[in-house]
């Protein structure tokens, strides 16, 4: 019986691959409604408005043939500091090293059951058609990350700052995401030339951690609040749900010897 | 004594320490063999390899060039960024004042303290933690009053002072930042920076390749 069903479907195998000329056009490109639903969430996107369009990313700039799934150099000829960055962290070196693409599989850290075999690309985290970073800031992230840290975001105020800031393409100034703090927004160049982009090394920022203090949460926050806060193990396991406890001793030591020099220059 | 021809084999012949060598060097060989044809290079690693690096260890190439060690140009290529300000770099070593201290720790070759596949301190570093005292042993035995008695082995593991970048935990970096209330008067992150050059979308300029899936 099992032999029967297998020859009956080798069978219908053959006969959809022989008349494969009969099938609507569809079978081998995309959807009508797919094409509509991309065209429409890109025509409203940064992308769109600065001539970005179809061919730019789905058509070979020598060849001119037509390319269904551009890779990430297609997003490099325009975004050559976000992808060289990607490729010195951890979601990028394996591209970088020839290597295929990170799985969540190959991580040490808890991953998502179901996002095991999910391919690490530009793609993975970003929309291209929609270019709605407020997605790739923090739902991307939780897609793959289960951690304790990465599960506790949403009880910690970085969360509703996030909630509260994010209805625009991007996350706004106020907003705090994961990418605020692991992929940080930093200045690029000197001048009337400088622009703020993205950081995509999501390793930069992890060690030392005093690193990330200086880059990310002095924009907002005193040192002290910082080092008590970036310091606690189980503060950051928490993903900083509440105000630090912990009063750094290296901090004391700081105070004492600030005292000594203006008692001794007074 | 020229050996009987026919009695060339024997099952004696076969269990010799001779040919258990030659038989184990073919296995070995074809093993290693197979491991590169099948690309299933995990079986060359000496050891466990850093928590910074494993997702790559596969790709030998990357730091090994045939079978030289491991250069500081191979660690360079990727870490350019955390040693922008190197406060323990070459130029600080090329200077002969440091030459004695130089003597105590190669601490121009990355590997001298960052090997790998070994066990690992924390931060890539396989050597003990109190590496630090190859110089600075006189800061916790008199020379520097507030850190006297200090134990040898916290200078980093307690999260007080960096090797390479010092920019935001030096004295100056606190210094300067100390007293400031928990949240600033101004909490803002940069923003990106995105330039619109229309204010409406062109018409899109493929759409019945996508329906034909043209390659």
């Amino acid at each position: 019986m099992t032999g029967f069903m297998a020859g009956l479907l080798s069978l219908l195998f053959c006969l959809l691959s022989g008349l494969s000329w009969a099938l609507p056009a569809w079978a081998n490109g995309v959807d009508q409604a797919v094409v509509q639903d991309a065209t429409q969430l890109w025509q409203g996107s940064a992308h769109a408005l600065n001539d970005i369009n179809c061919s730019s990313c789905h058509q070979a700039s020598e060849t001119q043939a037509f390319v269904l799934s551009p890779k990430e150099e297609s997003c490099q000829s325009c975004h050559q500091q976000a992808v060289e960055t990607f490729h010195l962290g951890k979601h990028g070196i394996r591209l970088r090293e020839g290597q295929s693409p990170l799985t969540p599989a190959l991580g040490r850290l808890p991953m998502q059951a179901e996002a095991q075999g999910l391919q690490m690309t530009c793609n993975t985290c970003h929309d291209a058609h929609s270019v709605n970073t407020v997605q790739a800031a923090v739902d991307s992230c939780l897609g793959c990350h289960s951690d304790t840290h990465s599960l506790n975001y949403g009880n910690s105020s970085h969360s509703e700052l996030f909630a509260a800031a994010s209805s625009s393409p991007r996350p706004g100034p106020e907003a705090v995401s994961c990418a605020t703090c692991h992929l940080p927004r930093h200045q690029v160049g000197q001048g009337d030339s400088a622009t703020t982009l993205v950081n995509h090394n999501n390793t930069y920022t992890l060690l030392p951690r005093d690193r990330m203090v200086a880059e990310v949460c002095m924009n907002c926050h005193g040192v002290e609040f910082s080092y008590n806060s970036i310091f606690d193990d189980d503060l950051v396991e928490a993903n900083f749900d509440h105000p630090p406890t912990q009063k750094l001793q290296t901090l004391e030591m700081m105070r004492a010897l600030e005292q000594r020099r203006t008692g001794q220059g007074s | 004594m020229v050996p009987n021809s026919s009695r060339w084999f024997s099952w004696k012949n076969l269990i010799s320490f001779r040919v258990a060598m030659v038989v184990f060097c073919l296995v070995l060989v074809a093993w290693f063999g197979a491991a590169f044809a099948l690309n299933q290079r995990q079986i060359f690693l000496p050891g466990e390899t850093s928590v910074g690096h494993h997702l790559f260890e596969t790709s030998c190439s990357s730091c090994h060039q045939a079978f030289q060690p491991v250069n500081n140009d191979a660690c360079m290529s990727c870490h350019q960024a955390e040693l922008a300000e190197d406060a323990h770099g070459p130029s600080k070593f090329r200077d002969p004042r440091w030459a004695a201290e130089l003597a105590n720790l190669d601490v121009m070759t990355c590997t001298t303290c960052h090997s790998e596949h070994v066990h690992m301190f924390g931060r890539g570093v396989h050597l003990q933690p109190d590496l630090c005292m190859n110089c600075h042993q006189g800061l916790i035995e008199g020379d520097l009053a507030s850190h006297n008695g200090f134990a040898p082995d916290g200078c980093w593991t307690g999260g007080c002072h960096n090797y390479h970048d010092q920019r935001s935990i030096s004295t100056g970096f606190l210094r300067r930042n100390m007293g400031e209330p928990p949240m600033l008067p101004v909490q803002q992150l940069p923003e990106r920076t995105v330039v619109l050059q229309r204010a409406v979308a062109p018409a899109p300029d493929l759409t019945q390749e996508f329906l034909e899936g043209r390659q």
